[in-house]
């Protein structure tokens, strides 16, 4: 209970504290980026599945709001929604097979079936515009549009993984042959996480799109799938907290070497490199924030 | 596009002469996979460490060509080496989640590909013309140019060199050994940090000459790495690990690319590419030639 309501008083900060455009921006692209991060957090913190993919569903939810919004005129909520379930969709159909494979082969998999998602995107000319990339979408995604989309899922996020559900994931993560003994059907848990962690990044790709209002095959290829699963490295596997700590920071850290562009993706790249060498069990470990601090309470406690 | 049995024919010249480029770069996938069971990304950087080597050796400090291209072997099988040291060892040293690893090498690709862009600038550039002796042969309407032949010559000199050195030499013993367990190789008193860096060496060698050839083929820019997406593919299908698989799968490859390309559409290649590496998965998760994994509890 204290936990939603921190959330929400965060939300509220994020939404009303007044700000000018340009930091109304950041503001966006973190909400967006931790909503897609949340989604991954799920399937490769709290499941054990490894996704280096995850950018195909991004690219779903954002053409199919786009052209739901653009071609049909469908009001862009609905849309959104709409996004979000296409990337369901697909999800379960490439589950089905894949979700079989152990270990790396997952994750290569994923690489394939992300990158041919994206080739299809670019190669159906007459349905998205291909590679020039789609123009036009009316930009539905404001800052009050965004916090409450994000804040919204981060409520439901963090119930959900104290829900049974959450527990069933984290036990076919950590032992799935003792999981699959206590009566859990672990096949159908891995599924629902991939299902879950679908939606969330269709939903950040349909804000996506409403932000930039313009979107395009290539701003989803393997870097960004990578990217989130960097993140959720970084913030910590099996920490919805720091991931989403995790997230903001690398937007943040990415936004301030805007203006040095060129330096840009070479800052990006010693990130990674830097933080596999020196934290690999990431910003918080597979502790969630409020733990840390009800830990030293505890402690002084004791003395 | 019509079919003709000379475009065919024409296709499977095209089609051997990129798969025997791929194989080069994929057989340097397979031996790290063997040894420290991930994919190392960053192999696309050593590729164009190789091109930039033996481009500015040729153009700038005015080196004949077979020097540039030794240079270009050199720094490339350095850069591996120094790849490794910094950045892959102290991770798997701390921890056995090869995850951290594919990450890293990721990074270590981004590294690599944004110095050239930072220092070098991101414009395309063009080996000399003169660079390997060039030259079209026509053969009942089928075209052979030279390059193509180079390349499947100096691929089969290379990954024969590359047999020679695994199966007669006592550092090919070892690499053997820590490919079968690297922990049981190291009680016996094998080097392990020696030999992967020796891995990482031949990799890097191997990742060289495939970049001297792309960059001949294609051109030369910093991104040039990202094409060893599709040799790793061809890793993967002829089994992670196995090196007569990554020969076998990167031939597979390169055909279905040039036949795709030849009869249905060139946008369709790399379509093809993915689909093919999603099917094998799905059939069967070990490749052609890769051990089969069972489960441990």
């Amino acid at each position: 209970m204290k936990r939603n309501i921190l959330l929400i008083l965060i939300g509220l900060a994020l939404a009303l504290w007044p700000m000018g455009g340009y930091q109304e921006g950041i503001i966006i692209l973190m909400c967006i980026n931790c909503i897609a991060a949340m989604g991954v957090s799920i399937l490769t913190g709290f499941t054990g599945i490894f996704t280096l993919g995850h950018a195909a569903y991004m690219a779903l939810g954002a053409y199919t709001t786009a052209i739901l919004t653009v071609r049909y005129g469908v009001h862009w909520i609905p849309a959104i929604i709409a996004g979000g379930l296409v990337a369901i969709l697909i999800a379960w159909l490439i589950g089905l097979p894949t979700l079989k494979l152990t270990g790396d082969y997952y994750a290569i998999a994923s690489i394939g079936l992300g990158e041919a998602i994206r080739l299809i995107l670019e190669n159906w000319q007459s349905f998205t515009r291909g590679a020039r990339g789609f123009p036009g979408i009316e930009p539905y995604t404001t800052r009050i549009c965004a916090v409450i989309i994000f804040i919204g899922l981060a409520i439901i996020t963090f119930n959900f993984l104290d829900s049974r559900l959450g527990r069933e994931l984290r036990a076919s993560r950590d032992d799935s042959a003792a999981a699959s003994l206590m009566g859990f059907n672990t096949p159908h848990t891995r599924m629902k996480a991939l299902l879950l962690s679908a939606f969330y990044c269709g939903i950040a790709g349909a804000l996506l799109g409403g932000y930039m209002s313009f979107i395009q095959p290539s701003m989803f290829d393997m870097m960004k799938s990578t990217e989130l699963t960097a993140v959720v490295v970084f913030g910590g596997l099996g920490s919805m907290s720091g991931t989403i700590l995790g997230s903001a920071a690398i937007t943040l850290i990415m936004e301030y070497f805007r203006d040095i562009s060129q330096y840009r993706m070479l800052i990006y790249g010693l990130l990674l490199v830097i933080i596999m060498v020196f934290r690999p069990e990431g910003l918080l470990g597979s502790r969630e924030i409020w733990e840390l601090f009800s830990l030293k309470i505890f402690k002084r406690g004791r003395k | 596009m019509q079919f003709t049995f000379s475009t065919f024919i024409q296709q499977i010249i095209n089609g051997l002469s990129l798969g025997s480029v791929y194989a080069l770069i994929a057989v340097g996938y397979s031996l790290v996979y063997s040894i420290l069971l991930f994919s190392n990304f960053a192999h696309g950087g050593f590729l164009v460490v190789g091109g930039y080597a033996c481009y500015f050796l040729l153009t700038q400090w005015g080196y004949s060509v077979p020097v540039s291209m030794l240079g270009a072997l050199i720094a490339s099988g350095l850069t591996a080496i120094i790849t490794e040291r910094l950045a892959y060892k102290p991770i798997r040293e701390r921890t056995t989640t090869t995850l951290y690893l594919l990450i890293a090498s990721m990074g270590v690709n981004i590294i690599i590909e944004n110095l050239f862009v930072v220092t070098v600038g991101g414009r395309i550039r063009a080996l000399p013309q003169n660079t390997f002796p060039t030259g079209v042969f026509k053969i009942a309407g089928i075209t052979l140019s030279s390059s193509d032949i180079i390349s499947l010559v100096t691929a089969v000199i290379f990954l024969t060199l590359l047999q020679i050195f695994l199966n007669k030499t006592r550092w090919g013993l070892a690499i053997r050994a820590a490919a079968c367990d690297i922990r049981t190789a190291g009680l016996m008193g094998v080097n392990v940090t020696f030999l992967i860096s020796l891995v990482f060496f031949v990799a890097g060698i191997l990742a060289a000459v495939g970049g001297i050839f792309l960059s001949v083929r294609y051109s030369l820019y910093p991104q040039l790495g990202s094409i060893t997406t599709k040799a790793f593919i061809a890793a993967v299908i002829g089994g992670l690990g196995s090196l007569p698989g990554a020969v076998v799968g990167s031939l597979i490859l390169g055909l279905a690319e040039m036949l795709t390309a030849g009869f249905i559409s060139s946008q369709m290649r790399d379509l093809v590419v993915y689909s093919l590496l999603v099917i094998m998965l799905l059939i069967r998760p070990a490749g052609f030639f890769g051990k089969a994994v069972s489960e441990k509890i």
